[in-house]
Order: structure tokens, then sequence, then C-alpha cells
């Protein structure tokens, strides 16, 4: 069996993966990062998020690992990174009968960083998903202050021909702090006849 | 029809492989230069398919790390170039290279370099240094590689000034290069202060812009994977500290920043087996001083076990042989460095030194303020510093005592050890200190640095001391 990482993703040191029955008949994809790394990941508290007045469940705090992951992978452009949460997403959204919508990027800030990450991840974790939404604005949220993001004028357009009449949808996005993104992608989809709408994001900052 | 080059332009490209979207001029610029043929434009990710009968193998090559690791290699769909792409994994900390990335070569002719250089140094050379500065002027007039191996505090920077000297006034283009930014950083103020009429550069990641054509850059060796057949001597100090031994692609890096045929010298107190074997196999010219500049012995380390350490300070205890050793210390005022296997572990004793004193700091590789800490332990304005293995070289500070905590531990290689030890006994004031290592369990590791510290005794005097 060929091994895809040897290295942890994330610090270099080497991996050594022992050999189980359930690693050999289990599903679960191979490790990507070290016990050592991923034991500095905090995962969020309570899944649910009461503060919204719909559901949105986040997996991970943005504490100082995953500031730099979030950097490396982003920024940096390390696409290979995708793999590093791909077990835990795929165990959260491979059961879910919705239909997975990731937010999307605008097409030059696309072309700027040459990936979309949100796609990448799901791709990582072998999740299928499809676009209804198309991103009307190149202003990210990071750069704005709360006020402005609470009262910015709507983020995202149905894309043309789309058909979300009746469907049952949960938005994927990386990280929601105010979480204005999501309400935006959320109202554009309701108003265009979307029977419900969920969200999932890797990280809750 | 031409154009007028602008020096400043022709200053820093000479010499250098730079990505073709982020250089510190206007883009538009770049392009006009490119346009008219100044520079020479290369993807930065190159690849060749070797056949091997039927099977065809892909392989990348990364034109600025030189990098060829395939696993380091990713291939992702990119939304740029609108293909399967690829990227390098390995240098990727300095920005990503990929296959629709230009990388700029300048090709016009070198800025004329001057010859009127002054070495403005007056101190005095033990006749050990001596003769390895004439030694390695004589290597470099003959064109040929060098080894200086010198023990730790044996003088080795000033061994370097008249050579480097001799090289700059026959108007070559000189580089010194070091893996660790601390030592780029010591090394930079001492060149320019004996160096006062030469342009100088310091480089090193986030260093900021500097202008004019340096004849002299003084830079880690990963800012070497921007240079190309640069410089006609390299000059590598602390040859083998860490990451340096293990990269081969920083090596490869070395080697392709020089011009073909530039001689590469090599300073070390802890030269490899490899390059030992290397010298007399290549015939290099060598120098060896296996005595401090002041002509006091080497301290020796003495080893006191500190079982189960790990889980002692994970309880929040320090275990009762170092507070005893810290209490000492700030009893006689002496400032002392003692160093941790991980940052883990000395952030959790980190709060438990401060209620010993609350003046003590830490640093490690990240650190922001690395620089401030290590400033304050020389000014004695803090007692003392709990550190890594990040300053385990080019560190002087007078008087300091040191402590390894956990000297079993992997990352303590015999030549990391080596080379802490050296950090004690500098000045001629105080040419003895303590040097402990705390373990839990002796190693190999530790018996090779303390019998290399005897050995080198030896050789220095004559008989064993210590």
């Amino acid at each position: 069996m060929k091994k895809e990482v040897y290295n942890c993703l994330l610090c270099g040191t080497p991996l050594n993966v022992q050999v189980t029955w359930k690693w050999l008949l289990g599903n679960a994809f191979e490790r990507t990062i070290c016990l050592q790394c991923e034991g500095e990941f905090e995962p969020v508290d309570s899944s649910m998020d009461t503060k919204s007045d719909f559901e949105v469940c986040s997996f991970y705090q943005y504490n100082d690992k995953m500031k730099d992951y979030l950097h490396r992978y982003k920024f940096m452009h390390d696409v290979a990174l995708a793999k590093v949460f791909r077990n835990q997403i795929r165990q959260h959204l491979s059961k879910r009968n919705e239909i997975i919508v990731p937010i999307p990027m605008h097409p030059a800030k696309l072309k700027e960083r040459t990936f979309a990450h949100v796609d990448e991840l799901l791709k990582a974790a072998n999740i299928p998903y499809q676009h209804f939404l198309v991103k009307t604005t190149t202003e990210t949220q990071g750069e704005k202050t709360r006020e402005e993001r609470i009262n910015s004028p709507q983020l995202f357009e149905l894309i043309e021909n789309a058909d979300v009449n009746n469907k049952e949808i949960l938005l994927v996005d990386d990280i929601t702090t105010t979480g204005t993104t999501i309400e935006h992608a959320r109202k554009a989809l309701i108003e265009a006849g979307a029977k419900s709408v969920k969200a999932f994001t890797l990280i809750k900052g | 029809m031409g154009i007028i080059i602008e020096p400043k332009i022709r200053d820093f490209f000479t010499g250098r492989i730079w990505t073709r979207n982020h250089t510190p001029f206007p883009q538009e610029k770049i392009d006009r230069y490119i346009e008219r043929g100044f520079f020479k434009v290369k993807s930065a990710i190159s690849s060749r398919v070797h056949s091997f009968g039927i099977i065809k193998m892909k392989r990348y090559h990364c034109n600025r790390c030189h990098n060829e690791n395939q696993k380091e290699f990713i291939e992702f769909d990119c939304a740029r170039c609108e293909n399967k792409c690829v990227y390098c994994r390995h240098c990727i900390n300095m920005g990503r290279m990929s296959l629709c990335t230009d990388l700029i070569l300048w090709k016009d002719g070198f800025p004329k370099s001057n010859r009127n250089h002054v070495l403005d140094w007056t101190g005095q050379f033990t006749p050990l240094q001596e003769k390895a500065s004439k030694e390695l002027i004589r290597s470099l007039m003959e064109n040929r590689n060098h080894l200086i191996h010198a023990v730790c505090g044996a003088g080795k920077t000033e061994i370097l000034f008249p050579a480097v000297h001799y090289a700059l006034n026959q108007g070559k283009r000189v580089c010194i290069a070091t893996p660790r930014t601390d030592v780029v950083l010591e090394l930079f103020p001492r060149f320019q202060k004996v160096f006062p009429q030469t342009t100088i550069h310091a480089l090193y990641g986030g260093s900021p812009t500097q202008t004019g054509f340096a004849q002299l850059i003084i830079t880690t060796t990963h800012q070497l994977y921007r240079f190309e057949k640069a410089f006609d001597v390299v000059i590598v100090d602390e040859a083998d500290a860490f990451p340096y031994t293990f990269d081969e692609s920083l090596q490869r890096a070395v080697i392709k920043a020089g011009k073909l045929d530039a001689p590469t010298v090599f300073v070390t107190a802890t030269p490899s087996v490899k390059i030992l074997a290397r010298t007399k196999k290549e015939k290099w010219g060598v120098s060896f001083i296996p005595k401090r500049f002041h002509g006091h012995p080497l301290p020796v380390p003495r080893f006191e076990p500190l079982w189960n350490y790990t889980k002692t300070i994970e309880k929040g205890i320090i275990p009762t042989k170092l507070v005893q050793w810290t209490k000492e210390r700030l009893h006689k005022n002496e400032p002392f460095l003692i160093f941790f296997p991980t940052i883990q572990l000395m952030k959790i004793a980190t709060p438990l030194f401060e209620s010993i004193h609350p003046d003590i700091l830490s640093v490690y590789a990240e650190d922001s303020d690395r620089k401030e800490k290590v400033m304050k332990l020389r000014n004695e304005e803090i007692p003392g510093l709990l550190t890594t293995t990040i300053l385990e070289r080019g560190v002087t500070i007078k008087n300091v005592q040191v402590a390894v905590v956990g000297a079993e531990s992997k990352i303590f290689t015999s030549s990391a050890l080596i080379q802490i030890s050296g950090r004690v006994g500098r000045n001629v004031q105080f040419p003895d200190g303590d040097i402990v290592y705390f373990h839990h369990g002796i190693t190999t590791e530790m018996d090779d640095a303390r019998n290399e510290i005897r050995r080198l005794n030896k050789m220095g005097f004559g008989r064993e001391k210590g």
C-alpha cells in the first residue's frame, strides 16, 4: 500500500502509522498530522450555536494553532493542508441528507489564491458538493469591523438557472465569526425558495 | 528603442533569482525590463520525464530551492493557470513556487566592484589564529575549498577578516552564510565596524530592504535560495548547525549561490565526519585551532541525573537539583542559560521559574522578542534565560553559566552539546564556568561530547584538564 503522507504536514516530524485492524478494515483516511499537532487544536465545547436563529455547527476554536493552520493554508497557499481535517469533515458531513453548498469565492479572488479553499476541504474529504451562489464583492469580512460586517449589503447572488426550490441545504465555510457571511448566503437561498438552510463551519472564530 | 538601466534595479537583481510578481519595484517597470530582454525568465518548477523501458516517471525540480524530493511536490487544480499545476512545499515559507510562477534572472553584467576596501581592525592574533588566517588566504589564492576547524571561542570571525579583505580587494563578491538568524545578527555589526567603507547587506527572513550593490553579503543559508551564480567566495559559518546538516537542498543552495569554481570555506567547531572526509579526498586547505584565543582550556561538562524531570515539571514542580542550581546562580549574581529539549516543556517551566525570580524569561525560534531578550541578558538586566537549542551557537555572554535539561534527548546531538558547552568561559576575565548536563540517563552523544572536549583540551595543552 502506498503511503501518501510520510511526515506531519504541519511540523514535519515523521509519522509512524501503526497498522491496526481498524486501519486495515475501516475506511478512515490515513493520518496527515502527528498526535502532538492534533492535540493542539481545541474542539468547540458545544457544537450548537444558540446565538444565531438558525443552526450553525462548528468544530474547532480559533486558537493560535488554528490561526497558524489557516494562515498557511489560505494565505501561504499550501493546498496540501486541505487534507488535515478530512476525517473530521467526512465524519460530520457524509451522512447528511442536505445538499452541501460551499461558500464561494469571488472569481478575481479565486484567480489570486489559485484555489477555492472551502471546495478543497470538501474534495479532500470526498464530500460531493454543488455551487448555487456567486460572490458579488471582493471585500473580505476579515478586514472589516463588526459594525461594517453586520450592516454590509448583500454579498451573494444566485447562480443563473440555479433551482433551489424546496431544497434542503447545508452551507459550508472555513470560519465564522459574526456569522454575517453565512447569514447573507442563507437569506439569498431562502429568498430563492430553499426549504431549509443550515450551516457547518470548520472553525468558530 | 533602448532604456537606460536604473542602477537600483541592476544592484538589486545582480546574482539574484527572484519571483517575477513580488519584487520591491513597480510591476510595469519589471515587465518592461523583461520585454527588453534584461531578464531570463523561467518557470519556478520544471518537470522532466524519465523513462525506464516502458515505465515513464515524471520528476519535478524546484528552480528556486533545487528541491528534488518528489514527496514535497504537491499537484493541484490551479485556478490561475486553469490546469493541473504543482508547487514545491520545501521552500513554501518564502512564498509558494508553482508551475505557473515565473522566476527572473538578471542577464546584464555585474556592477563595477570596488577594490579599495578598508580593514579597520587593530586586534591581535594568537599565533594559531595568525597561521589559520594565512592558510585561508592561500586557499583563496589557489581557488580551493578550505575548512577552519576551531573550538568555540577560538576567535573564528576575526580569522575571516584578512581573508574577506583580500577577496574584496580582488574585486570579488563575498558571501558569509550561516544557518542561524541569530548568527547573522551577531556578525553583521562586527563586519560593518571593521569594513567601514564596504556596502554590506544582512539577509534573513523579514530583513529590511537595503539599497546599493553589496559586495559583501551576510545571510542565512535559507536566503541563498534567492541567489544563483552570484558569489566568487562563499563562506559557511557554523557549517553544521541545524538545519544545514540535515537539509541537502540547503547544501545545494550554497553551491548554486556560488559561481562555477567559486571556493567554499567552511567554518565550524564541530565538523561532521563527512566534511572531514571530503577535506582529505578533495584536498582542501585545513586549519585546526584546538585552543581558545584567551589561552584557557574549554570548560568540561559534568553530568547530573535529574530522574523523571518531565513528569516533575508537568506536575508544576521544578526538580530540586535544578532549583538549587538556579538559586546558586542568582546568589552569586552569575547570568545563566538553561536549555530545554522542547518548546512545550519550556513553556510549562517558564512560570515555575518566574516564581524563583520574576525576571527570568524564555526564548524560542518564533519568539519575536528574541533579539531583545538576549540583549537583556547580555546587559545584565535579567538574571537568566530559558531557551531551546536556538541559542546553542553564536551567542556570547560574559560569565554565563549553562545547564542543559534533558541532555539525553535526541535533539541534543554531540555537536549541539559541544556548541552549548562552548557558550561558557569565552571571556578573558571569566575563562571558566559551570556547564552541567541534567539528564534522565546518559547517552553516547553526551559521552562523545565530553570526550571530544577533553580531546581538544589535550591537543591544545598537551595534557588533560578538567
